[in-house]
């Protein structure tokens, strides 16, 4: 018996350590500016590529981050600023730099609709979860006796994105937050299949959140000494 | 005005579910339906008539995709939100009116403005590595002048793509409702640019004053042979 549980904790320790999360978080700020009592922030998807944007349920992820917890700040709906906005954050009309935006303020109307919102902030999000490898197999059989499966399969999820933020009021870019979030999944099965499942882009919210917050609120937009460093290698 | 009853969605319901009845009960129907705002834009100092023709309220869609489904996908009602604020924010006054031969010699019309949906179409994956569904769509706007004459045919495409999640019906309704956002987008911000538009603009101005104006701060003007001044 204790042979038997030796072999079955030998085998899934490897499957258990194969599957794991890798997390790199990169945040650069160039100015000390910090969101004050009354200003909104606003989070938008760059919509200009061809073959990816950051997927809508990640926008609301980070909106829906940034606004709960003890320390929340106020986010302003992403799909109502695009309509009081319309069409000036379309597509094909998004400001892609500050000095377009420095344009497009001048445009009538237009600074008075912003300042309406009580938006200051806005975080650019760039970037998508792609799956960059995958392998293995499993074989399912099914006979009078019962059913069955053997094998393993495994796959990968890549998490990339940054955060670019705006301060609307200066017109000018605040930095930019660097995530990449690697996902590493694994499902043996031996009988049944037994998925381990890793959620990278679920953890890159969070990442990016914590980051997102912290660059709006500190000088520094980053943790002053004696507070927890964010989050950052290989947590998996 | 609508030819159609105000229930006129409803009915759109009954035509689609009849075509998918006709070719066999199945496939996937899409009724594209949003609320879009009215741009953020200064108002051209015109007042233009707006003529709405049936084949755009009545819209729909259909393809049949090998390998996939029958698809039947109606805009009429989408056509009808998007395009109503749009054009009651691009200029200073708008009318409804039935054709362009109602207005004939009307002088309160600086011009009648038509849409039409020309071209339409779409892609929907069925390759693990293809995540967006694609709708593609082109109006074609024609503006008149009021006794008849042709001011410009001027065709606008909007591209939208939306991520295809579970159900490939909701992606296709995003996705078109992004192609027609941008189409409005694209509308309401390059229209005043059209050189044949300038020249229009700038001709109205002349005639009255306090009209043309507005239209030609920092504008160049375009004569009849479409050159810049």
């Amino acid at each position: 018996m204790t042979r038997l549980r030796f072999i079955g904790l030998a085998a899934a320790l490897p499957l258990i350590g194969a599957c794991g999360i890798t997390s790199r978080i990169e945040p650069y700020k160039q100015t000390d500016a910090v969101i004050a009592k009354g200003e909104h922030v606003v989070v938008l998807a760059r919509r200009q590529h061809s073959t990816h944007e950051a997927e809508e349920e990640f926008v609301q992820c980070i909106s829906d981050g940034l606004a709960n917890g003890k320390n929340g700040l106020d986010v302003h709906s992403s799909k109502d600023f695009e309509d009081k906005m319309y069409p000036w954050f379309e597509p094909s009309t998004a400001p892609l730099s500050t000095e377009d935006l420095s344009t497009l303020l001048d445009r009538p109307g237009v600074l008075e609709q912003v300042e309406s919102t009580g938006v200051r902030y806005v975080v650019w999000l760039d970037g998508s979860t792609d799956r960059v490898a995958s392998g293995g197999g499993i074989t399912c059989a099914a006979g009078v006796g019962g059913a069955g499966c053997m094998g393993l399969a495994w796959w990968e999820d890549d998490s990339r994105y940054d955060a670019t933020v705006w301060d609307i009021k200066e017109i000018e870019s605040e930095g930019t937050i660097y995530a990449d979030v690697k996902g590493r999944s694994v499902m043996p099965a031996i009988i049944i299949p037994i998925p381990l499942v890793t959620r990278p882009q679920a953890h890159a919210c969070r990442d990016l959140t914590d980051q997102l917050r912290q660059f709006l609120t500190s000088p520094e937009g980053y943790p002053s000494p004696g507070s927890p460093p964010p989050p950052a290698g290989d947590v998996g | 005005m609508s030819p159609l009853p105000a229930d006129g969605s409803r009915l759109r319901w009954l035509v689609v579910a009849a075509v998918a009845c006709l070719t066999g009960c199945g496939g996937s129907q899409v009724i594209v339906e949003a609320a879009f705002p009215t741009p953020l834009i200064e108002p051209l100092p015109v007042s233009m008539g707006i003529i709405i023709p049936d084949e755009l309220y009545n819209f729909i869609y259909t393809e049949d995709i090998p390998d996939q489904s029958l698809w039947t996908i109606a805009l009429g009602d989408a056509n009808v939100a998007m395009l109503g604020p749009l054009f009651k924010g691009m200029f200073r006054q708008t009318r409804d009116v039935e054709s362009l031969a109602r207005v004939a010699g009307d002088t309160s019309l600086d011009g009648v403005i038509e849409p039409k949906l020309e071209k339409f179409e779409f892609d929907v994956p069925n390759g693990e590595r293809d995540e967006f569904v694609e709708v593609w769509l082109q109006y074609q706007i024609t503006v008149y002048e009021p006794n008849g004459g042709t001011v410009i045919q001027w065709p606008v495409s909007g591209y939208g793509k939306s991520e295809l999640l579970r159900d490939p019906e909701d992606a296709v309704q995003r996705a078109a409702i992004v192609a027609m956002r941008e189409a409005g987008a694209t509308i309401s911000t390059k229209f005043s640019e059209q050189p044949q538009v300038k020249a229009w603009l700038g001709g109205i101005g002349n005639a009255a004053p306090n009209v043309g104006a507005q239209a030609a701060v920092g504008e160049p003007v375009a004569d009849e042979a479409g050159t810049l001044e």
